[in-house]
């Protein structure tokens, strides 16, 4: 579904990732783990349109996205959940997630579906999404990402700023739109939460593919048990 | 009294009206407006052209609010592109010099062709009286049209899409474009918008007064003073402000005299500005 | 700063490398060779009482030029009442001296240090209050709008509308033409030492460190607020001695004189033209305003227009100036190291 060959990408001049290359297919959880300034963040902002590449490209349900802005990327059925968040303050948890079908209406199907698997939402469906905690607005941010019906769901740390247990929740809820078929891509530092749900993974390091494999494979690697699983 | 704060709130609305273009632009593209008097002007001068060619008042208004709209998106396309192209402080920074030299290069053709031209709406009616004091027709209409439109913006922003995916661009333009929002179109609009705010400020304020082609730069500043007291951005804090603003300066004329209250007028800006940079009603970034 | 590594001697000011000669003679030298060029200037025009009446203006200018370019282009605040400050300097000249009966020399020293005084406290009013640029610029231009209001308001002290002659100075020197034009030559002279040995001086590394970086400068120990207040006082000071000046020489004052349409615009264009940061730039470009505004005059308000389609074209392609940038083409003959180009902002 997802076809990313040879991208490299960075910031004034100089490149933070360096051709890398991974593939989502269809139905799959892919994670992209790795440390802190591994890259993980430069390359799904490239890859989603919110950072030119300096070389590479992008593939997605067969069509060349290769340079498409942010906003035509998200049109073509690939929503990004930033590590930020970047919601919408000022308006309520309805605004935000209005918003996120534009610019079509909001299907009120999709709409049930997202107020299921975050109950908290429709709680606070009028409180300004400015004012609500931390995993609230991961919440937030991701359904108003399923808002636009997409076919693949790409997260950047989903985990960032979120106690354990929410993280865990988070996790979970990402599992239920796992069974329902949804492709996920998703980058993260906290590994085990990761491993769970995914089917395959790849692991970044400076800039580069170090490793790739399926989930159990890379569980059993002895490198990534050691740098990132902490078990010497 | 009474009619020192009437004639404030008629003044305070255009206050207002005035500020609310500029203050759109800002919010939205970070981009300050210096030519945005001649904007106005240009468009109560094409409003007064069209009359004079036959055209009946009404019609040539309407003349005056698209002249006002095209104009905004001619600056859009041309020379605020550039502009667009530097982030923060950079882009306003370029943004006030190359709409400075816009609103020169309109300024000087403008004075030299039409020298002594100006857009005076004689609104004919006997005088209304409002708590007890006699209010011309004129500042009457004006006042009307701009609660008007008060309400459109307000319907516009709060409940039509559009409307919140451009205030989504001013929250948080990331974010905007995560929801397949393109943050240049909105700005194109914003700015058409802004245009047709312009005319109608003009409009509205030939009813009351006549505008003449040397008033844009008095209105870009007084606009520009405006929008900072009401916070940059902040489309409820412009007419707040304007209408605090325009009470203000019509009570302290009546009783102190022009040049004084002007003063007043810019040292209660000057004051709030201080105490308090993100204005009024202002978001602090 | 910038992880750019520095030629030794060099600095970046927004963005382009200027060099900053350690060499004392070398600055006198350039400034002696340019004020011995422009002291040529009588000798053309002296004989008509109104070119030499424009030449002292354009002297004037470019005082006021030298002096926004200190506040704006040193230390990035945007000053938009350079005119008022000069008018300070002017107007308080005029009343000490003849309502006052204060000593000349003594009204000019006192409205200067007022000039200063307002300036330093616009500038620690904005740097209190963390204002960005905008802001400052608003600030700035209010009171340069209360001032003009003031004067035309208060019209029994200032003469209102119509301005006042100013009797102090009139029957010396300072009312004969050429002695006039090379008094404010005097002063342009004093403005550019002044700004030649602060840019060569710690305060001049100040400056450049905060105008390229600001939280880099204010982590390598460098008092921000406090270098930015030192500019504003000192700009200040230069802009009223100069309007202080111009009223003693021309013996009249009103409020276009210091209006902010007036002066604030045109210095604005000036720099445009000669390049904002470097030390000779307002000079130069106030001198070629100043020509091409006389060349121009038969175009009446078209000026306006050209100045206004000029701004838009040096700010958009010629960063720097255009005198800077001509002369970075002349600068790239073999062997020397080649300009850099002026891109676009980082960010």
């Amino acid at each position: 579904m997802l076809e990313v060959q040879g991208v490299s990408a960075g910031y004034q001049g100089s490149d933070v990732v360096r051709d890398v290359s991974f593939r989502v297919d269809e139905g799959e959880t892919v994670m992209i783990i790795g440390s802190n300034g591994a890259g993980k963040t430069t390359l799904f902002r490239a890859v989603c349109g919110l950072l030119p590449l300096s070389s590479g490209r992008v593939t997605f349900l067969g069509e060349d996205i290769t340079g498409l802005p942010a906003q035509k990327v998200v049109r073509r059925g690939l929503a990004f959940v930033p590590a930020e968040r970047h919601l919408f303050p000022q308006m309520t948890v309805e605004e935000n997630l209005v918003l996120g079908a534009y610019p079509d209406k909001p299907d009120s199907e999709v709409l049930e579906t997202v107020l299921e698997l975050f109950p908290r939402l429709g709680e606070r469906f009028r409180q300004l999404a400015g004012t609500m905690s931390g995993g609230e607005q991961q919440m937030l941010a991701v359904g108003r990402a399923l808002m636009s019906r997409p076919r693949l769901l790409v997260l950047d740390e989903p985990t960032t700023g979120l106690a354990p247990i929410v993280a865990r929740n988070a996790y979970a809820a990402l599992g239920r739109l796992q069974e329902q078929g949804l492709t996920i891509l998703v980058a993260e530092q906290q590994v085990p939460l990761a491993l769970a749900i995914s089917d395959r993974g790849y692991v970044l390091e400076n800039g580069a593919i170090g490793l790739a494999g399926t989930s159990s494979e890379l569980a059993s690697d002895p490198r990534v048990r050691s740098a990132y699983l902490g078990i010497a | 009294m009474t009619a020192s704060i009437l004639d404030g709130i008629v003044l305070g609305l255009q206050f207002g009206v005035l500020a609310a273009g500029l203050t759109l632009v800002y919010g939205l593209g970070g981009v300050l407006n210096l030519a945005y008097g001649q904007i106005a002007v240009v468009s109560g001068l094409i409003t007064l052209l069209t009359m004079e060619a036959g055209l009946p008042a009404v019609p040539a208004a309407l003349v005056g609010l698209v002249t006002g709209g095209v104009l905004g998106l001619v600056f859009d396309l041309t020379i605020l592109q550039p502009v667009y192209r530097r982030h923060g402080e950079a882009r306003v920074l370029l943004s006030l010099l190359l709409t400075l030299g816009a609103a020169f290069v309109i300024d000087g053709y403008l004075n030299w062709r039409y020298p002594l031209q100006g857009l005076n709406l004689r609104i004919t009616g006997d005088p209304l009286v409002i708590l007890g004091v006699r209010m011309r027709m004129g500042s009457v209409v004006a006042s009307g049209i701009t609660i008007v439109v008060i309400g459109v913006l307000f319907w516009l922003f709060r409940y039509t899409r559009l409307g919140r995916a451009i205030r989504s661009v001013i929250q948080d333009e990331e974010g905007s474009r995560l929801v397949g929002i393109d943050p240049q179109v909105m700005m194109r609009l914003i700015l058409v918008l802004s245009g047709v705010l312009a005319a109608i400020v003009a409009i509205t304020r030939s009813m009351v007064a006549p505008v003449n082609v040397r008033a844009g730069f008095s209105l870009t500043v007084l606009g520009l003073i405006v929008t900072v007291v009401g916070g940059l951005g902040s489309i409820p804090g412009a007419f707040l402000a304007g209408l605090v603003l325009g009470i203000i300066n019509s009570v302290a004329s009546s009783y102190i005299g022009t040049f004084l209250s002007l003063i007043i007028l810019l040292v209660a800006a000057a004051i709030t500005i201080v105490i308090r940079p993100a204005g009024l009603l202002g978001v602090r970034e | 700063m910038s992880g750019r590594a520095l030629a030794a001697g060099t600095s970046l000011v927004g963005g382009v490398e200027t060099r900053v000669s350690r060499s004392l003679p070398r600055l006198f030298g350039s400034i002696a060779a340019m004020a011995a060029l422009l002291a040529l200037v009588p000798l053309w025009v002296g004989d008509s009482r109104v070119r030499m009446g424009v030449a002292i203006l354009g002297l004037a200018f470019a005082c006021y030029a030298v002096g926004f370019n200190l506040i704006f282009g040193s230390t990035g605040q945007l000053f938009l009442c350079v005119g008022a400050l000069a008018g300070v300097g002017g107007y308080g000249t005029a009343l000490l001296a003849d309502r006052a009966g204060v000593p000349l020399v003594a009204a000019l020293i006192i409205s200067t240090l007022g000039a200063a005084l307002v300036g330093g406290l616009l500038s620690w009013v904005a740097v209190r209050r963390s204002l960005g640029v905008i802001f400052a610029g608003i600030i700035t231009l209010i009171f340069a709008l209360s001032f003009e209001n003031l004067v035309l308001g208060a019209s029994t002290l200032t003469g209102g509308d119509a301005g006042i002659q100013v009797s102090a100075g009139s029957g010396t020197f300072l009312r004969q033409r050429t002695a006039g034009y090379y008094v404010m030559l005097g002063l342009v002279v004093l403005c550019l030492v002044v700004h030649g040995l602060l840019r060569r001086s710690r305060v001049g590394w100040a400056f450049r460190a905060l105008r390229d970086d600001e939280v880099a400068a204010e982590l390598a120990g460098v008092d921000v607020s406090r270098y930015r207040v030192y500019a504003a006082l000192v700009g200040s000071a230069m802009l009223g001695l100069a309007g202080g000046a111009y009223a003693l020489i021309a013996g009249r004052v009103s409020p276009t004189t210091y209006g902010f349409a007036q002066v604030d615009v045109v210095v604005i264009v000036m720099l445009a033209f000669g390049g904002i940061g470097s030390l000779f730039g307002p000079v130069l470009g106030a001198v070629v305003f100043t020509i091409l505004d006389e060349l121009l005059i038969e175009l009446g308000q078209l000026r306006l227009l050209a100045y206004g389609a000029l701004i838009i074209v040096l700010f958009l392609w010629i960063r720097r100036g255009v005198i800077p940038t001509l002369a970075g083409l002349v600068r790239r003959t073999p062997g020397s190291p080649p300009a850099p180009a002026a891109g676009e902002e980082p960010g």
